[in-house]
């Protein structure tokens, strides 16, 4: 099965459910299901920007697996660091998003 | 004297951040449209741009654009639409992509493209003012 999440609320979400759950078991080869694309709104883009230890983590597993990671764009540029991710982590809105995932679509689209 | 530093780091408002031209250009994108309409234009990605002005006297007197809900395009078009009124149209022609995109820093090279249509959109309205100027000057 292949899975797409948008990590869409904020408190633990990124330092734990991202953190401590998907990202290990990916890094592990035991999520259990194909992650074909990440989506982020709000302080979960923090995550995103260069040097964030998670992120780097992330940025990994996602260019090693073909995982898309895509921040919201007005998001980042309310915090000012759309020009700041991680190399290749475009920014964009829901018509970036399904063009970017169109050649891969996730069968379940999963809001953390 | 200088102007004031109108960047995130200070207090001089409006600020010309990407975020706060966004939230400006989308009330100005609702805005009903000026009496001079240029062409509305496209790029490869679907995105959309017309711009309106008022013009009087050679001069450039209001801006307005619609275009499509793309946020980068709207800060763009957003910061012409604050910088050109009172400029006189034979100015404002010097304006480039290459201008804008250095005016409006923070935006990724990927979205940098929406600088290209949002001048070709605007400089749509001047030809369309100069038309409408030449028809004038050979009506009387």
């Amino acid at each position: 099965m292949k899975v797409a999440y948008i990590f869409a609320t904020q408190r633990h979400n990124v330092s734990y459910v991202l953190a401590k759950m998907i990202l290990p078991q990916l890094e592990e080869n035991r999520h259990g299901a194909d992650v074909v694309g990440m989506f982020f709104f709000e302080d979960n883009n923090y995550v995103l920007v260069d040097g964030n230890p998670i992120g780097a983590r992330l940025h990994k597993v996602a260019k090693d697996k073909g995982i898309l990671l895509m921040g919201c764009d007005q998001c980042c540029y309310e915090r000012e660091i759309a020009d700041k991710l991680f190399p290749g982590v475009p920014i964009g809105c829901f018509p970036d998003l399904y063009k970017a995932l169109s050649g891969n679509m996730p069968d379940q689209v999963i809001t953390l | 004297m200088t102007a004031p530093c109108r960047k995130a780091c200070c207090s001089a408002t409006p600020r010309l951040t990407v975020s706060e031209l966004v939230e400006r250009g989308f009330r100005r994108n609702r805005a009903a449209p000026l009496p001079l309409q240029g062409d509305e234009l496209s790029d490869a990605e679907g995105n959309t741009a017309r711009f309106s002005l008022a013009i009087a006297a050679e001069r450039i007197v209001d801006a307005n654009f619609r275009v499509s809900s793309c946020a980068t395009l709207i800060a763009y078009c957003e910061f012409i639409a604050e910088l050109v009124p009172g400029a006189r149209l034979n100015i404002v022609t010097a304006l480039t992509a290459a201008d804008l995109v250095e005016s409006v820093p923070g935006v990724p090279a990927l979205k940098r493209p929406r600088a290209v249509l949002a001048l070709a959109a605007f400089r749509a309205a001047l030809a369309k003012a100069n038309e409408r100027r030449t028809q004038t000057e050979v009506e009387s």
